[in-house]
């Protein structure tokens, strides 16, 4: 025990003697402070704008006059999906699919405005947040500090005496092993504190927790195999070049393959093509503006029975919204219909990509860092059904009152002149249907569980490549 | 000369990683004429689809007013035969849409988004693997070559053995990074052979990557000094390729969307559905009067018959003074894209990677410029279907199916 400390302490400082390794670490370190706090405060900012605006898109809303009912079925409405704590490690999809969706009757809107188009374009890797730090470029870190620990000893001859003094190969393993262990400790500050900090904005402490210790187990992954390819390489140089070949393959292309036999294998077509597709289906439910439209005949015929009226003005409710509420719910049904289908078909291709994660660690804690977050493809989803559902339920209440305050004759004869036009409208308080919308990342036990595969994954690459190293270290040989 | 040719064909090294950038180059190359070709046959089905649509919708209506409101046409921007290389703006900007005579500001910002995950990760294009990847192939394929020569300790027989010493490694580097310029280059060429690319392009890109690639050989030359080892000169090395491929485009990024800052578009759709909104309430006489400064044509047709409630011209005069309610805030947000893309490509020059990479992209005709031209077309092609059905609507034409079907216009791609 007492070994492998004093050779952990020695590594240190060795480490601490090279200007170069010196300035590598001052340099990263600055890289994530500066990250973590630009991030936290755009976060912040975000979050109470997309309140504010929420609060008064809301307030708008309720505060139209009188008017057709029909009118703020087309008036509509905005929500505003406001980052979730965690966001400020890793903000995920939400940069690309935009946070704000226009509500309407008849229709699904997607989310407008990503930042991601309106971002000045400049190559790279776009914007950076602490997790593409961690996940991109902190292994490049511990690849170029890392990757000489134990090939130094066997360069500077100090391997042979070492072993023959009585230091086994695999303490000397464990010594390093601490050594880098102690460097990814010092390294992963940043994200305790971006953890900790969204704990006190109301995350709870698992998924924070899970976070910080999903990173250090994707860092302690690419340490160990630090330490396994300097342990089977005879110089320095050698084991760089694969090492960076190694990282260019796990996180530059294997990824973007991933991407492209993803969307090779489990091809979606555009919301256009399917909207477009949709339309034959829907052309059969018919259009809920005009009520005297064939598809309504039955219903028609059915309802005068049912009131046992002989025509619809004689019926006790207003035929027009009847047709109206109707045709939204059969619509509704198509439109999520094909909602659900193309939902699944990116579950699908997200499921497809994630399995690369066997071919790179890269893809595991990427995964995860999304799924804890709570900025996943599957909470975007949610946020899309959850739009929907909100959407539909004022549509139809909406209609409701249409049905219940608002008289076939005064809707008929809603055009004929201004005496006409003001008759048919309903009191300002039937705005009162929309509810408050206040999105809020799913509870943490869900998260935590849809990031499990992919932190057993990485727990087992770990696993795997930490036997190996000890494997080769037993039989370590000057 | 040809001694150092010799050389480099006996050095397994080179061949590494030569081959490896052959493999990137070429999948890269495969991946991206997969990419435009399903992109070209989508818009086939969608121009099929749309001209049936029309057709159906066309003749189920009475009268131009319905027929306005019920047609939909379909935009596109097709990719140029470059795009295979360089598919840029077109996994974040729409280019397609689906649009109506309605207010053109509450269509045009809707993107048809493919998987979010995957514009996350992004796309393994040939700008990707040329501007980020080949770097490192740059670096690795350099930074040992007069380090290794040392360690070996051949280094003083060899400089000894030439008469200019730094002429010597020019040769040495110029070789290799010809090799792996060839290497990079051959799939793109190919491809472009297959796509029917202009061979100008084709040679323009080639150039490009060369002098690209010639940038990372002088820096690797001037970093990599012998007496040191060639591991700190890799990590030397790769720490300049985080300098200039990740933080440098990082930082100006934010550099420059910090100095443009735009108006959240939200506000734009937002104020364009109050215009559209209120005007129901508002006396038809004050939509006319904001409507007829644009078009004072019609002045003499705005007639309002009190017996009908509605009118369509009435109708989509409103839809137009909702237009015109936000215009300067949409050009303001056109024109702070355009702005923060001009800055970005001035910026650019301080980092090569962001040079290749916008060069790339604007042969591919797939860079911020395009897509606002897109965007101009569509609102052009929207100008044009006003233009044709207010005459109709004004004057108060009959329908007439067969002449709508063979008249209406019809979006055409500018290239």
């Amino acid at each position: 025990m007492n070994s492998i400390v004093r050779i952990a302490r020695e590594e240190w400082r060795q480490w601490s003697r090279s200007k170069l390794t010196v300035l590598c670490l001052i340099v990263f370190s600055a890289l994530l402070l500066f990250t973590t706090v630009l991030n936290t405060l755009e976060l912040r900012e975000a979050q109470h704008q997309r309140l504010h605006q929420q609060q008064q898109a809301e307030e708008t809303f309720l505060n139209q006059p009188n008017r057709h009912p029909h009118r703020m079925v087309h008036y509509g409405h905005y929500v505003f999906r406001a980052p979730p704590p965690l966001a400020m490690f890793d903000s995920g999809v939400d940069a690309v699919t935009g946070q704000s969706m226009f509500l309407e009757g008849h229709r699904q809107n997607s989310a407008m405005f990503a930042d991601a188009r309106a971002q000045a374009r400049t190559g790279g890797f776009g914007k950076l947040t602490p997790a593409k730090l961690y996940h991109l470029f902190l292994p490049l870190l511990i690849i170029a500090l890392g990757h000489g620990v134990i090939l130094r000893e066997r360069e500077a001859r100090t391997l042979g005496p070492l072993l023959s003094q009585g230091v086994t190969g695999i303490s000397l393993y464990q010594g390093k092993l601490v050594a880098m262990g102690a460097l990814i400790g010092l390294l992963s500050l940043p994200a305790l504190f971006s953890s900790v900090t969204s704990s006190f904005y109301g995350e709870s402490f698992l998924t924070s927790l899970t976070l910080y210790v999903g990173n250090l187990l994707y860092l302690c992954i690419w340490a160990v195999l630090t330490l396994l390819v300097s342990i089977t390489t005879r110089s320095r140089a050698v084991a760089l070049g694969v090492l960076s070949t190694i990282w260019v393959l796990s996180v530059l292309v294997i990824p973007r393959i991933g991407v492209t036999s993803a969307s090779a294998n489990l091809p979606s077509e555009g919301k256009i093509l399917t909207d477009m597709r949709m339309n034959e289906d829907l052309r059969k439910l018919g259009d809920g503006h005009n009520a005297a439209d064939p598809a309504f005949a039955q219903f028609r015929v059915s309802l005068l029975s049912q009131y046992n009226v002989k025509s619809v003005e004689e019926l006790p409710l207003n035929f027009r919204g009847m047709v109206a509420s109707r045709s939204e719910a059969e619509l509704t049904k198509t439109l999520n219909l094909y909602a659900e289908k193309r939902m699944q078909r990116e579950l699908d291709q997200a499921n497809h990509l994630s399995n690369f994660k066997w071919l790179s660690p890269y893809l595991a804690i990427s995964g995860a860092s999304r799924n804890l977050a709570g900025t996943d493809l599957e909470t975007h989803h949610r946020f899309l059904r959850e739009a929907e559902s909100l959407r539909y339920d004022f549509v139809q209440g909406l209609n409701q009152a249409h049905i219940e305050k608002l008289s076939y004759l005064d809707d008929i004869n809603r055009n004929k002149g201004e005496e006409g036009w003001k008759r048919a409208r309903v009191d300002s308080d039937n705005w009162r249907v929309l509810k408050e919308f206040r999105f809020t990342p799913d509870p943490a036990m869900e998260r935590v569980g849809r990031a499990t595969p992919k932190l057993g994954a990485l727990l087992i690459w770990l696993v795997v490549i930490l036997g190996l190293g000890m494997i080769t270290a037993r039989r370590l040989k000057p | 000369m040809m001694r150092e040719l010799k050389f480099m064909l006996h050095d397994k090294a080179v061949w590494v990683w030569c081959l490896l950038a052959l493999t990137f180059s070429a999948s890269a190359v495969v991946l991206g004429t997969i990419e435009v070709r399903q992109q070209h046959l989508e818009i086939a089905e969608l121009q099929q689809l749309d001209q049936i649509e029309r057709q159906v919708t066309l003749s189920k209506q009475s009268d131009w007013g319905s027929a306005a409101y019920y047609t939909f046409h379909l935009a596109f921007d097709p990719p140029s035969n470059f795009a295979y290389a360089a598919l840029g703006q077109r996994d974040v900007s729409p280019w397609k849409h689906r649009i109506r005579m309605l207010a053109l500001e509450g269509q045009i910002y809707e993107t048809d988004a493919n998987n979010p995950d995957f514009a996350l990760i992004g796309r393994f294009d040939f700008v990707f693997v040329a501007s980020l990847i080949a770097p490192l192939l740059v670096v690795l394929l350099l930074f040992d070559l007069r380090s290794g020569e040392h360690v070996a300790g051949r280094l003083n027989l060899i400089e000894a053995s030439v008469g200019s010493t730094r002429k010597l490694w020019w040769q040495r580097s110029i070789l290799r990074i010809l090799a792996l310029t060839t290497a990079l280059c051959l799939p793109v060429v190919i491809g472009g052979l297959v796509a029917g690319t202009a061979p100008s392009t084709l040679a323009l890109c080639v150039f490009a990557v060369f002098l690209y690639l010639i940038f990372w050989m002088a820096i690797s030359l001037w970093l990599a000094t012998a007496n040191r080892t060639g591991s700190y000169n890799l990590t030397i090395l790769l720490g300049v390729w985080l300098l200039f491929c990740v933080i440098v485009p990082a930082t100006l990024t934010q550099v420059i969307d910090k100095t443009v800052p735009m108006i959240d578009g939200g506000e734009i759709v937002l104020t364009q559905r109050e215009a559209v909104n209120d005007a129901w309430d508002l006396p038809k006489h004050a939509t006319y009067a904001a409507f007829l400064v644009q078009h004072p044509e019609w002045r003499e047709h705005t007639a309002w018959n009190d017996e009908d409630g509605f009118e369509w011209k009435w109708y989509y005069a409103f839809q137009q003074v909702g237009d015109q309610k936000v215009e300067s805030r949409s050009l303001a947000y056109r024109q702070g894209q355009a702005r923060r893309d001009e800055l970005a490509n001035w910026l650019g020059l301080i980092s090569p990677a962001t040079l290749l990479q916008r060069q790339l992209e604007a042969l591919a005709n797939t860079d911020v410029r395009s897509a606002l031209e897109f965007d101009q077309q569509v609102r052009n092609f929207h100008a044009d279907l006003r233009a044709w059905y207010y005459p109709k609507l004004f004057q108060a034409e009959k329908f007439d199916t067969e002449k709508a079907m063979s008249t209406i216009p019809k979006f055409a791609p500018s290239k």
